[in-house]
């Protein structure tokens, strides 16, 4: 399997998400009501809101709330994945039972419950996505560390680090290119992309859940929208003769270049 | 492990203490956070007046006392009133109506979850499947919800908030809870890979030659791994069911906890909460029951068909010569 398709897949999506997130407006523009429910053939690219707003706006902001703190969190869960694949390598066997006992216990409830739980008390200056994906990255990483972690055993663990030393490399060389670069890499990057896509469907339906009951959402600010806006602009032309179809079409599409991204990366890590 | 006992005992000791940590833990959050817990729970913005609530919400005396009055009363089922999301109503009440809906939720959801299992232990979804399986487990919860939101709402109309509407809407959830965010298609490759992996074993193939069943002979080694990992997709589907619950209008424990949340109605999430722990303590606690089970069943002398006869010395001469 070759690298490089999957890495410019990869590539092009992450560097899509973030030009959207530096063009995002701060706020979204008055519109123009004859606009209104413009489809994209009247207002390209993805049409309008019912307020005659461009559809684009909704799409950046979307990409602003989420960029950062999604990749934030896939680059702590790969820093802690890899952490336990090198323990396991270091250290004894009580190691991976730690690591086992540590998942346990984070693992014993479910995510969402502590996720409410960290939105309830954050204080309201500190809210935002950030803090959320931070700690859904911690709940995940225990996961991460014990998949690395058999990573390591099935290796050889210390042996496997003797071994490469009597033959005289530097630690730099074992740990950083034969342990980590050579074996952990496709399980901790997949993983990493994993919790990023995770955090990005976690803030749509975080957003979404607010909207439906008419509150500001938990992950930005009131004057951001979210990709979870353009869903609850669209649903009604599922079950209603709204003509916002367009808007759910393109919400769907984003979840969907976030997914490709995810599984792109994992791929891209994978491949030799 | 030596003490065979130690893990179930461990665990039935989290069962005991998780409905206990959880309120504990969320007390001390409140009370570790910078600045007087009423104003976190309600901004003096929004409230007005923070000592007047927290004498009132019983925040008053510290986060001992709070915490201890409060195990105290919700061991006697009374969970105090609920502060902000139905002012002044027993939250016990909401939870007696919440509580069913969501246990129901989570059993009807184990029965997709349950079938992936079955087929992926039995190998009746082929492998040529598992990509499908992959991109369909893709799917967050949240889009899957609401396209069975609309089905239900196209279907039922203004009756979809009757009683069979309701039923409506826990079968549709649990169908999404049982397929979103890889729920079935982990269950289908995860058993499979345990199963497949187990069956590679010296042990099965001897069990095989002897004309004895495979099932059988891997099951008591597989049990412990099985149930481990039928806990976690337990766990997984509660997660889902806060956004599944609320999307679908079902009165259950998530909706309870997300309403709870958003208007920072401390009284309800501590209930909500604790809720959540007692079903995962539950869990918990038929897993350590799972390991005993398997335990006393390893450590039981095989039955291996024949009657076990004294030897007979002098037949024994009598081969010997």
């Amino acid at each position: 399997m070759r690298r490089w398709p999957s890495a410019t897949v990869a590539g092009a999506c992450l560097a899509l998400l973030f030009v959207a997130a530096l063009a995002a407006p701060e706020h979204l523009s008055q519109g123009d009501s004859a606009l209104a429910y413009a489809g994209p053939s009247e207002l390209p690219p993805f049409g309008a809101d019912n307020r005659g707003r461009s559809l684009v706006e909704y799409a950046t902001q979307g990409a602003q709330v989420v960029a950062l703190p999604a990749v934030l969190a896939g680059l702590l869960v790969m820093a802690l994945g890899t952490l336990g694949g090198l323990l396991s390598c270091m250290a004894s066997a009580s190691v991976n039972t730690w690591i086992q006992a540590l998942s346990e216990v984070l693992g014993a409830l479910p995510r969402m419950v502590v996720i409410l739980v960290v939105a309830l008390i954050l204080p309201d200056d500190s809210r935002g996505l950030l803090p959320i994906a931070l700690t859904w990255a911690v709940l995940s990483s225990p996961g991460a560390m014990d998949e690395a972690a058999a990573v390591a055993q099935r290796l050889g663990g210390a042996r496997f680090v003797e071994a490469l030393r009597a033959h005289g490399y530097s630690a730099a060389r074992i740990f950083g290119y034969h342990v980590v670069g050579l074996n952990l890499r496709p399980v901790v990057v997949r993983q990493g992309a994993e919790v990023m896509m995770q955090v990005v469907f976690l803030e749509i339906a975080l957003s979404y859940l607010a909207l439906a009951e008419d509150q500001p959402s938990f992950t930005h600010s009131d004057s951001l929208k979210s990709w979870a806006d353009l869903l609850n602009l669209g649903y009604p032309a599922l079950v209603l003769d709204v003509p916002t179809m367009h808007a759910l079409v393109l919400g769907l599409v984003l979840v969907g270049l976030v997914a490709i991204m995810a599984l792109s990366v994992g791929r891209a890590a994978r491949a030799r | 492990m030596k003490q065979w006992w130690l893990r179930p005992a461990v665990r039935l000791a989290a069962a005991v203490l998780l409905p206990f940590a959880v309120p504990a833990i969320i007390t001390a959050l409140i009370w570790a956070l910078p600045g007087d817990p009423a104003s976190i729970i309600c901004p003096p913005e929004t409230c007005g007046g923070t000592e007047a609530l927290a004498e009132r919400w019983g925040l008053d005396q510290g986060p001992v006392a709070f915490f201890l009055g409060w195990v105290q009363d919700a061991l006697q089922g009374d969970f105090r009133n609920s502060w902000r999301l139905q002012q002044g109503l027993p939250v016990a009440e909401l939870l007696a109506d919440a509580v069913p809906n969501t246990l129901m939720l989570l059993a009807l959801a184990l029965v997709p979850v349950g079938l992936g299992s079955v087929a992926g232990s039995t190998g009746a979804l082929p492998r040529r499947l598992d990509p499908v399986l992959y991109v369909v487990g893709l799917v967050p919860a949240l889009v899957l919800a609401l396209v069975a939101a609309a089905v239900v709402e196209l279907n039922l109309g203004a009756s979809s908030f009757d009683s069979a509407g309701q039923w409506a809407r826990l079968l549709a959830g649990a169908a999404v809870l049982g397929l979103a965010d890889g729920a079935f298609s982990g269950a289908v490759t995860g058993t499979r890979s345990l199963v497949q992996n187990e069956s590679k074993q010296r042990y099965v193939g001897i069990a095989i030659l002897r004309g004895e069943p495979t099932l059988s002979n891997i099951l008591p080694n597989v049990a412990l791994a099985l149930a481990g990992q039928l806990r976690a997709r337990a766990i997984h589907l509660l997660s889902g069911a806060v956004v599944v619950e609320v999307v679908l209008r079902i009165d259950g424990l998530g909706d309870l906890l997300w309403g709870g949340t958003l208007l920072q109605d401390f009284g309800v999430v501590l209930a909500a909460a604790t809720g959540f722990a007692a079903i995962s303590a539950l869990l918990l606690f038929l897993q350590a029951l799972v390991e005993i089970a398997v335990a006393l069943h390893v450590r039981r002398a095989p039955d291996l068909g024949v009657a076990l006869e004294a030897p007979d010395p002098a037949g024994a001469g009598e081969a010997a010569a």
